[in-house]
């Protein structure tokens, strides 16, 4: 996850205090999604941006996850993410992305 | 009293920023930042870091002798008893940085010194003989993996304890051999890797063989009878009196001598600096290595166009992949630049 965007949600979670911020993930790949899981709920693991050694405990979702899926409107969500959700893998980018949500998640 | 740690770190990893602050002058802080935070965890009560070197990898590459010289000057006044650089897992510019500053450092300072890197990283080639290089994956994704790695084996080096193969502590080989004695005789060892091997059982070599990259041919040569030719030999021969002193073994150079009007090689003119092979046929007919005679025949009978008036020769013998490959670059380019369409190789 990149710096800038690091430094993003650590304002916000300040701003708005860590409870009430959930971060939704648009990654295309498991991997990818599973870091930034991570840096927003455990810190940052490459240790290179500001949420390294930061843990904010933060709720983490992908937008492929049926949690997500079931609180959006489902014509909006076809237009939007139909698409998307055809051509990635979306059980395993939610594997990935709800394993570490259990494991560092607070809220 | 924990060990001393300095921990060394580019830009991007000191958050300073990517690519637009890699002009960053080396500054140090006191204790940890960003992957020193992972470190100091995994290195445990045993050693403390008690200051990190950041330093722009564009900065440290363009000005390589002012940048070691600064940075060792920082790393010396914190008095550390090991030097970590690192991971700079595949970014070429921050391995090259890891590792000259790891050799610095170990020169200077007579200090362990430890990196971590991909395999594929520029600096692994340059540096691992000079200092312990963790085995690390392409991407900071490798981070976590990464760390406890280098950590166990810094706190092994503090301790003083032995330090396994590359295999058993995860660092890349780094050419040295190490004498030690087996229950089993070699023979008897190495005809079971080969049933093994036969029979598709996993075994492990005693003696990893260098990965070589492979060269795709050019198209071939349409029109030979008017192709210019060179001949280029690693069997050293070179004229009388070896007038470069290119070595018998592990050749630092190579040599680029005229041939033009020189029908035949002979004992007189012309000799062998090779030393990994019986010289006595090759100095008796120095033809038989690099076959000045025959190429004339074939110049003559209009089979080639024209031998190229220079040959270039070095010294197979123990000379490095990557020195071989360097004199090879800086050869073509010149038979390139003087139109010569093919080259004919010649070993021992």
């Amino acid at each position: 996850m990149d710096l800038e965007i690091q430094q993003r949600v650590k304002d916000m979670a300040e701003k708005y205090g860590p409870e009430n911020v959930i971060v939704i993930l648009g990654s295309s790949e498991a991997e990818a999604a599973g870091l930034a899981a991570e840096t927003v709920s455990n810190g940052d693991p490459t240790y290179a941006g500001p949420l390294a050694g930061i843990s904010l405990g933060l709720a983490v979702y992908h937008i492929l996850e049926p949690e997500v899926k079931a609180e959006i409107d489902p014509t909006v969500y076809d237009n939007e993410v139909g698409m998307m959700e055809m051509v990635l893998d979306v059980e395993e980018i939610s594997k990935e992305v709800s394993s570490i949500r259990e494991q560092f998640s607070n809220i | 009293m924990p060990y001393r740690v300095v921990h060394y770190i580019n830009q991007f990893f000191g958050q300073v920023g990517g690519e637009d602050k890699a002009d960053t002058q080396p500054f140090i802080k006191e204790g940890v930042v960003g992957p020193g935070m992972a470190l100091k965890g995994a290195l445990g009560q045993d050693a403390v870091i008690v200051a990190t070197v950041i330093c722009g990898d564009g900065y440290f590459n363009e000005n390589l002798e002012t940048a070691k010289a600064e940075v060792l000057s920082m790393v010396e006044r914190y008095s550390p008893d090991i030097f970590i650089a690192g991971p700079a897992f595949n970014a070429g510019r921050y391995g090259v940085a890891c590792g000259a500053i790891c050799k610095e450092v170990k020169e200077k300072l007579g200090i362990p010194v430890i990196t971590g890197m991909y395999p594929e990283n520029p600096g692994v080639d340059l540096y691992k003989k000079d200092a312990y290089v963790v085995k690390t994956s392409d991407s900071a994704a490798g981070m976590r993996k990464a760390v406890p790695l280098m950590a166990n084996l810094a706190i092994k080096l503090l301790k003083g304890e032995a330090i396994g193969s590359p295999d058993e502590d995860s660092y890349i080989e780094r050419g040295i051999r190490k004498n030690v004695f087996k229950n089993e005789l070699g023979a008897k060892r190495a005809v079971d890797m080969l049933v093994a091997k036969l029979s598709g059982a996993e075994f492990t070599t005693e003696y990893p063989m260098p990965a070589f990259d492979r060269v795709t041919p050019n198209p071939p040569i349409k029109d030979m009878s008017n192709a210019k030719v060179a001949l280029v030999t690693s069997g050293g021969i070179v004229p009388k009196g070896n007038p470069d002193k290119i070595e018998s073994s592990s050749a630092s150079k190579y040599g680029r001598y005229s041939i033009a009007g020189v029908e035949a090689l002979t004992a007189d003119t012309y000799e062998t600096a090779h030393g990994g092979y019986d010289p006595v046929y090759a100095n008796a007919d120095p033809n038989r290595v690099l076959p000045v005679d025959v190429m004339r025949e074939l110049e003559k009978e209009g089979v080639i166009g024209k031998l190229y008036d220079y040959y270039y020769a070095t010294v197979g013998n123990g000379t490095s992949v990557a020195n071989a490959m360097k004199y090879a670059q800086a050869i073509a380019k010149d038979l390139i630049a003087d139109g010569v369409q093919a080259v004919i190789l010649t070993s021992t």
